[in-house]
């Protein structure tokens, strides 16, 4: 009996031991830095990086951000000698993931992923956060937005359906995600540009958006390319118009060749770093960041799904976003 | 049909290759394990051992994580039926009665019929899916936001049955749950409601937390206090044969099993809905057909089987939308998603026609999973309820330990640790107070994706309610829903009426 229980309890607490090491590897320090080495640092070698580094992202595992972190993480790891280990944190709208990078040491081992999220969500709810808060490293690309209906849509092109929905202003609902969300600014500025008026229906994931629309309870939708693209390449839903140029899909117009080039939205993808990391590993992050791009797999991933190569860096970098910033909050106002 | 069998075939030579087989045990006894811990549920799990897939094959790779997604769904009910703490959410039903067959002396024939009826649920589903899928992905399709609408509110009337020997307290337990939903960021507007201000709530509150805390710290707390009788524990009979259910078992058991399971896959395949809300509405169904309503929350052993067989056929389900829509139908097919992505294909309805062997071999594969992990939770079963002969003081340490630390793997954040212990506190009250915990806990679920439809459904009817009764599913789904309110209600007038003339 004794021996029994003994060995149960052995058996359960190697259980725990083995549980809280592996949420621990997933989630946190995947290799616990072996603290301050002993041996006197070596000033020659390079300073960064000396432990993996932890890519903070908002949202969860799976998503299409975290999938690009990941896919980037493994075409930079040859180049660092360290790997990227994603750490999500999906809590309080983005502010977890935000905070904990903003707050972290200034040494290039914590870094935040960054998509227009980051740019958005601070201007909706009060948050002790923005882009502004991080010294910006680079842009890497955007993730193309479309509008897209059903196959047997009887909307061919971007001017049927406005003239449609011109015709009978709100009457059409089009699947959008949820407010601060970068589809829902496309939505409103193309509105703006084309002076005509359609519901927005919100959905909480793109994913979810798309069904609808397919499943033809809604006009259109408008989107990320890859949330669709499964569909698209099926023939149940057709992209009638994009916001960007697509590498893959060429003929497919976008709104500035549709006569708005003044709707400019771009759902960027990117890296940003803890304030006051020194210059030199910024450098040396935009440099192993640039030669990813010739990397085979990821090159296949990010061909295969549309994503447009821009490689913006630093203070270019955050231009740009200070740009989103001033659009979108002017987009809220109306 | 033939073309089916011959892919299906196809399948198989990709799945029993020893590799193929290797990965899949592994994913079934990782999933299994990670099911039954308290705390940590299927998506966490797939979180955290995802990495380990990018060095293998993409189709070894995704048959040993659906192993972990489905084995998850044996394993939940270990922990439920044993020590009344459910090891994931999809298994909070499972503890209702799992536990007072425990305390019956029955623990093997609760967990035997458990494993069954999983078996039995998880293997129709993916026989229906196999000749189904496409068929099933345009019924999917059918529901938008007024059918989804009318599905939740169909799911609330099973609460009905959950409200206990109260059901004035049950139905306040259920309110507070509404309430709960509500809390977060504003779908339509993006403005936080009852956040007061605290950052962690714009997300909203996630079930997980709540269902743990009231089924599984309160539960301790209460234990602690108490002298549990153990009796009928230690009498449990553990010779193998005993684990069968008996005759009568399943005799009643057979319908509700056979019901759970085409409910439970149904709902699986709808995005958003997912493996918990099938476990609900099935347990629900399954108590208002009974003949012995009363005896369930006592120990009935169809209270065990049926959400069993819906939540394994539910995470069968869940495949469908993911591999002929490319839309995840759940938090744990979203990490699926996204390990496809990284593999470099594409879920969607492509996929069957650009790696074949890729699609069969994932479902051949779970044929042989479901026969692994029967095998396995029966061998395993003596094991598993010695487990009751730790002493409780230490027992309860442990269970603790792992559902704090599944709480905080759900979003990497000690907030969610924090809430776990305050609704510890709060189930424990409740249960002094003889407030039942499933009401909270179901409204809860219901009631995020409920608000959702509804200010969906609004704004695409421009505010009238009539949507809900303008299309086919949805109306029926309503009228069931209001058939199950008001007749219980008819029928006691009737009778009452019928009393009333017998005596004048």
């Amino acid at each position: 009996m004794f021996k029994r229980n003994t060995m149960l309890m052995l058996l359960t607490l190697g259980l725990i031991a083995l549980m809280i090491f592996s949420v621990g590897c997933g989630a946190k320090d995947p290799a616990p830095a072996p603290a301050p080495s002993p041996e006197p640092a070596k000033e020659e070698k390079p300073a960064w990086p000396q432990q993996d580094i932890e890519v903070v992202y908002h949202s969860k595992a799976g998503s299409g951000g975290d999938i690009f972190l990941r896919a980037m993480g493994k075409a930079v790891e040859p180049a660092l000698g360290k790997a990227f280990v994603v750490n999500n944190l999906p809590g309080a709208a983005g502010a977890t993931a935000w905070t904990r990078v903003a707050k972290a040491k200034p040494d290039g081992h914590t870094i935040l992923g960054i998509s227009s999220t980051l740019v958005t969500a601070p201007l909706i709810n009060k948050m002790p956060v923005n882009f502004m808060s991080f010294e910006p490293v680079a842009m890497m690309f955007i993730d193309p937005m479309v509008i897209f209906v059903p196959a047997d849509s009887p909307y061919k092109t971007l001017a049927d359906i406005v003239d449609a929905a011109k015709k009978n202003p709100g009457k059409q609902k089009w699947a959008g995600g949820t407010p601060g969300e970068l589809g829902v600014v496309a939505g409103r500025e193309l509105m703006k540009a084309a002076d005509f008026k359609v519901s927005l229906v919100p959905f909480e994931g793109g994913g979810d958006a798309a069904v609808s629309v397919l499943g033809g309870h809604l006009d259109a939708g408008i989107g990320e390319y890859a949330e669709i693209a499964s569909s698209v390449e099926a023939g149940q839903l057709r992209i009638i118009v994009a916001f960007n140029k697509m590498p893959l899909n060429q003929e497919i117009p976008t709104v500035a060749e549709e006569g708005y080039p003044e709707v400019d939205v771009r759902k960027l993808r990117g890296i940003v770093a803890t304030k006051g990391t020194p210059p030199e590993i910024i450098d040396r992050l935009v440099e192993v960041m640039k030669t990813a791009y010739d990397d085979p797999s990821f090159k296949q991933y990010y061909e295969s799904n549309n994503l447009i190569p821009e490689f913006v860096v630093k203070d270019d970098f955050l231009k740009v976003m200070e740009e989103q910033h001033e659009q979108i909050k002017a987009s809220l106002e109306n | 049909m033939f073309e089916t069998l011959s892919n299906l075939l196809y399948g198989f030579t990709v799945a029993i290759t020893p590799m193929n087989l290797l990965y899949c045990l592994i994913g079934v006894v990782s999933g299994t394990v990670i099911g039954a811990l308290p705390g940590l549920g299927p998506s966490a799990g797939l979180a955290v051992l995802l990495p380990i897939t990018f060095g293998i094959e993409p189709v070894s790779g995704i048959i040993m994580l659906a192993g972990i997604y489905y084995g998850a769904m044996y394993g939940g009910s270990i922990t439920s039926i044993l020590i009344n703490t459910p090891g994931d959410s999809a298994a909070v039903m499972t503890s209702l009665d799992g536990y007072p067959l425990t305390q019956k002396g029955r623990a093997g024939a609760a967990m035997g019929m458990a494993a069954f009826s999983s078996f039995i649920g998880g293997t129709v589903a993916v026989v229906a899916f196999t000749f189904l899928a496409p068929v099933l992905a345009s019924a999917a399709l059918s529901f938008g936001p007024p059918e989804y609408f009318a599905l939740m509110v169909l799911g609330l009337t099973t609460l009905a049955g959950m409200t206990g020997d109260n059901p004035t307290k049950g139905f306040i337990s259920a309110i507070v749950g509404l309430f709960l939903a509500i809390i977060g960021l504003d779908l339509v507007t993006g403005l936080p409601r009852f956040s007061f201000g605290m950052m962690e709530l714009y997300s909203g509150i996630d079930f997980i937390p709540v269902a743990m805390g009231v089924f599984g710290i309160a539960e301790i707390i209460l234990a602690s206090e108490e002298k549990i009788n153990m009796e009928g524990l230690r009498n449990t009979d553990l010779r193998w044969k005993k684990l069968f259910p008996t005759a009568t078992d399943w005799a009643r058991s057979k319908w509700v099993i056979a019901r759970g399971t085409a409910l439970g896959f149904f709902i699986g395949m709808l995005p958003g809905a997912g493996a918990t809300i099938a476990s609900f509405i099935s347990y629900g169904m399954a108590k208002k057909a009974s003949k012995y309503p009363e005896e369930f929350g006592q120990g009935a052993i169809e209270g065990v089987a049926a959400p069993e067989c819906a939540n394994n056929a539910a995470s069968v389900g869940a495949f469908v939308p993911l591999l002929t829509l490319g839309v995840p139908g759940s938090a744990s097919t979203a990490i699926l998603m996204g390990a496809l992505m990284m593999f470099g294909l594409r879920p969607g309805p492509m996929l069957f026609d650009k790696s074949p062997e890729f699609v069969w071999g994932l479902i051949a594969s779970m044929y042989v999973g479901n026969v692994m992990l029967i095998l396995m939770v029966l061998l395993f079963v003596p094991l598993f309820v010695r487990a009751l002969l730790v002493p409780k003081a230490s027992l309860n340490a442990i269970v603790i330990a792992f559902i704090l630390v599944g709480a905080y793997s759900l979003n990497n954040s000690m907030f969610d640790v924090y809430l776990t212990i305050g609704f510890g506190f709060i189930g424990y009250f409740m249960k002094k107070l003889k407030y039942p915990g499933a009401p909270l806990v179901l409204a809860l679920v219901l009631g995020q994706l409920l608000e959702t439809s509804m200010r969906q459904s609004l704004i695409l009817s421009g505010g009238s309610f009539g949507i809900f009764f303008a299309r086919p599913i949805s109306t029926v789904l309503m009228v069931i829903a209001f058939g199950a309110i008001f007749l219980p209600a008819i029928k006691n007038m009737i009778s009452k009426l019928r009393t009333k003339n017998a005596s004048a």
